[in-house]
């Protein structure tokens, strides 16, 4: 396989965009990011498009994206993949790019969430993720099947309400310098675990808002890369995977098993693993989640998370720090564009340009999971080639 | 004379010692279910906690339900089904859906023919009393039905004094109004006309303070005075501790019945009330329902049955064509599950959801036996956020949601605690023999 290096990013604001619809946003994060390929980019150039849309909006998404952007000449798949969309979207399209079909590619994630009354979204977003007689009409909102993870999670491992607010705290710090972020204020521990329940034991600040935006990255062969950019990044390894899609039959719900297998396959891929990313972007549509994925990805052992965000090893300054960004939390949760996302910051951050800078971040690695929690994609970027 | 081999009786667990009022998840339907089930595990037919074994839904010998409220969950669309699903009763036996109050309960158990299960609810949504009760009736000579009880009729009215009434169509009862008019012209002369030559020793479908009028002592206290009155009544004389005639009356009629014994065979599924929860009901678009998942998870569904592999005899809940542990596609088949089981993880929604009364909790169930089957449930009974991981309870049929005017009955956690343990039946209330 060829190597595969990421050459321009960019994305629209995450917010509640009722002004723009999803027409708007796709050619809003094509232009961002084409104006900021290094070197310039013909639209000609590119060959073939991967957009990642969850929920089609305004019509069939790849027609969409294709119209929107002056790609009509070109082959255009949509893929979805719950919230895991965004990664998935990059893990084809790099493995169009290194099995020599295409030397050019776009990339594209975006969701336009906003777009139908806060009531109906609800039993809308619920008849994408349940079985239709047996869940559904139990009233499995988004928060409540993160919940019974993470509530079983509290139970069993030393993690306390406590440590899920700090996780809230630092992505809403780490928002702050994020111009791109829908949420751009501190909050306070006491803050956190006074906030109105949503589902316990998901406060307020817990939960992820509910986002509109895009995201988009070119994707090119080693070879052509120096035609955009003499920094190139680097897409060292992706990853997919899966587990049962019903919460009862999943055995120990401590853990997210998608991810472990979807860190697995991009670790083995890039030949790398948890010691070797300097920075991550990781799932934290609730607090808690991110916990878990720590011990997921291999950052912290069983059950021993809650000491990473207790000594700040994943703030900003810290050794492993996650979600410079943000995160879901902060900077918003669009599903579609959240993976694409992730890879937008992850380039910034290995070239050194990000607006929350690690110092010195060489390799970067970005997780989603959803389904909810049946499915997980991880990619690992590096400014390294390998 | 019929022989009435069984009793059961079902409260709600919210409300008062004044009275019952359904949760958000129970209709006469589950209401009758409950009662139902608790008669048949009286006679002994069924284990209330288990499973019941293909052998003893058979055994239950029941040819009959004559399903008698005045608050059919659907006037289109058959509850008969849900009915038999729900207390385990195979799909082969004719149900009656019947409206009705208290006298048309005793004009039912005095012409059964044995067999028949009668199941009285009541779930008015007008502030009256909810509750249900069931009566099995039997052959004389049935085996197993030594504390079966001969009931004859004594006498009936039929007449018409419509001080509360509700046309078809029409959203609410209208209340004419006129208490002494409906005691004097209503009551007052169905009594006279039923010319008894024994005074009652219960009297159902009326206030406590009327029936006391009536009666030859103090008579005792009824928890509805609907359908199921009519059954609370004949269960009551095991407090009274005396046979007789027993009466119903509803508005201008009344019906009248004798039994020469003390009812022995009674189960009582009365938990403890619990003040009603503060619910707040967002409205939203009408649920949607697919009618073809509906059809398909029907049966394991509302009879708590999972898919057994024809392979390797792994269960799996929902049924599945590929087995969870063994991967055969060969097919499987219903098995019924255990009853009983332990919170893995439980969560409470607190946000308001449209269409759904908020706060709930949900959770996630390890059923008991050593299935090793999990299902994921809403929790009723008790206060939202009281459940957590390690709590134990039971499984109980319930209305998970009325999807676009279609109920969606479903099973949910009841956890056990003080509500529930009320509900086990005393001594007292069990007949030697009775599978617990």
């Amino acid at each position: 396989m060829r190597r595969v290096a990421v050459v321009g990013a960019g994305m629209t604001a995450f917010g509640e965009h009722f002004g723009l619809g999803i027409k708007d946003l796709l050619p809003m994060a094509v232009s961002e990011m084409a104006a900021h390929v290094d070197k310039g980019l013909d639209r000609a150039d590119i060959q073939a498009a991967w957009f990642g849309e969850l929920t089609t909006t305004d019509g069939f998404p790849s027609g969409i994206l294709a119209d929107t952007c002056g790609l009509l000449d070109i082959p255009v798949t949509r893929v979805e993949n719950a919230c895991a969309t965004g990664n998935d979207a990059v893990r084809n399209a790099t493995f169009a790019v290194a099995s020599g079909a295409f030397d050019v590619v776009l990339v594209v994630g975006a969701d336009k969430v906003r777009e139908s009354s806060a009531r109906a979204t609800f039993w809308e977003w619920a008849g994408l993720t349940r079985d239709m007689a047996w869940d559904y009409p139990l009233g499995l909102v988004a928060p409540a099947n993160f919940a019974l993870h993470v509530a079983r999670y509290l139970h069993e491992s030393p993690a306390t309400r406590e440590h899920l607010a700090m996780v809230a705290v630092k992505n809403h710090r780490h928002a702050l310098p994020n111009p791109k972020a829908q949420l751009r204020y501190e909050i306070t521990v006491e803050q956190a675990l006074n906030a109105p329940v949503v589902v316990e034991p998901f406060g307020l600040y817990d939960c992820t808002p509910q986002s509109d935006g895009a995201a988009a990255l070119l994707l090119v062969a080693e070879d052509v890369a120096d035609r955009y950019t003499d920094r190139p990044v680097w897409v060292r390894g992706v990853g997919l995977g899966l587990d049962r899609v019903m919460h009862q039959h999943k055995r120990d719900m401590t853990t997210f098993p998608p991810t472990v297998k979807a860190a697995k396959a991009s670790y083995a891929m890039a030949g790398l693993g948890p010691a070797d990313i300097d920075v991550a972007e990781v799932h934290d549509c609730f607090t808690g989640v991110e916990l878990i994925s720590y011990e997921d990805l291999g950052f912290a052992e069983r059950f021993g998370a809650y000491k990473l965000i207790e000594d700040g090893t994943t703030a900003v300054g810290g050794s492993k720090p996650v979600n410079p960004s943000g995160g879901l939390k902060a900077k918003g949760h669009p599903p579609g564009a959240t993976g694409v996302a992730q890879c937008v910051e992850l380039f910034e951050q290995l070239r050194g340009e990000a607006a929350n800078q690690i110092d010195g971040a060489r390799t970067g690695l970005a997780h989603n999971i959803g389904g909810p929690t049946a499915v997980s994609a991880v990619t690992i970027l590096s400014a390294d080639r390998g | 004379m019929v022989t009435l081999a069984a009793l059961g009786t079902y409260l709600p667990p919210w409300g008062s010692a004044r009275g019952r009022v359904v949760g958000p998840d129970e209709d006469a339907l589950t209401l009758g279910v409950a009662a139902a089930r608790a008669a048949l595990s009286a006679a002994g037919r069924t284990s209330p906690a288990g499973p019941p074994a293909a052998e003893a839904a058979a055994a239950t010998g029941v040819r009959r339900v004559v399903f008698v409220t005045r608050e059919l969950p659907l006037l289109v669309g058959s509850n008969a089904a849900a009915l038999l699903a729900g207390i385990g009763l195979a799909a082969d036996i004719a149900v009656v859906e019947q409206v009705g109050g208290a006298p048309a309960v005793l004009d039912a158990l005095a012409d059964a023919s044995p067999g028949t299960l009668i199941v009285a609810a009541d779930a008015p949504d007008s502030g009256e009393p909810a509750g249900a009760a069931a009566a099995l009736v039997t052959a004389a000579d049935t085996a197993g039905t030594a504390g079966g009880v001969g009931v004859e009729l004594v006498g009936r009215v039929v007449r018409s004094l419509p001080v509360h009434s509700q046309a078809a169509g029409e959203a609410a009862v209208r209340d004419y109004s006129d208490t002494r008019l409906e005691r004097e012209r209503g009551l007052g002369v169905a009594v006279e006309r039923l010319s008894l030559t024994e005074k009652p020793v219960v009297v159902a479908g009326v206030a406590p303070k009327q029936a006391a009028t009536l009666c030859a002592g103090a008579p005792p206290a009824l928890p509805t005075l609907g359908a199921s009155s009519a059954l609370f009544a004949i269960a009551a004389l095991r407090d009274v501790g005396s046979s007789g005639v027993v009466l119903a009356a509803e508005q201008a009629s009344a019906t009248a019945v004798r039994l020469d014994g003390v009812p022995g065979a009674v189960r009582r599924d009365e938990p403890a009330p619990l003040a009603p929860e503060k619910a707040t009901r967002t409205a939203g678009p009408d649920i949607a329902v697919s009618l073809s998942a509906y059809e398909r998870a029907f049966d394991a569904k509302l009879r708590w049955e999972a898919g057994r592999c024809d392979a390797c005899g792994t269960l799996a809940l929902p049924p599945r064509r590929r087995c969870l542990s063994c991967g055969s596609e060969a097919g499987w088949t219903l098995a019924p599950l255990p009853r009983t089981g332990e919170v893995y993880s439980a969560v409470t929604v607190r946000v308001p959801v449209p269409g759904l009364p908020t706060p709930y909790s949900l959770a996630i169930v390890e059923l008991d036996g050593g299935v090793d089957v999990r299902a994921l449930v809403k929790v009723t009974g008790v206060k939202a956020g009281t459940t957590r991981i390690g709590d134990r309870g039971r499984m109980v049929l319930r209305r998970v949601a009325v999807r676009s005017g279609v109920p969606d009955y479903g099973y949910a956690l009841f956890p056990d605690g003080s509500a529930v343990a009320a509900a086990e039946p005393t001594t007292t209330d069990t007949l030697e023999g009775v599978a617990r």
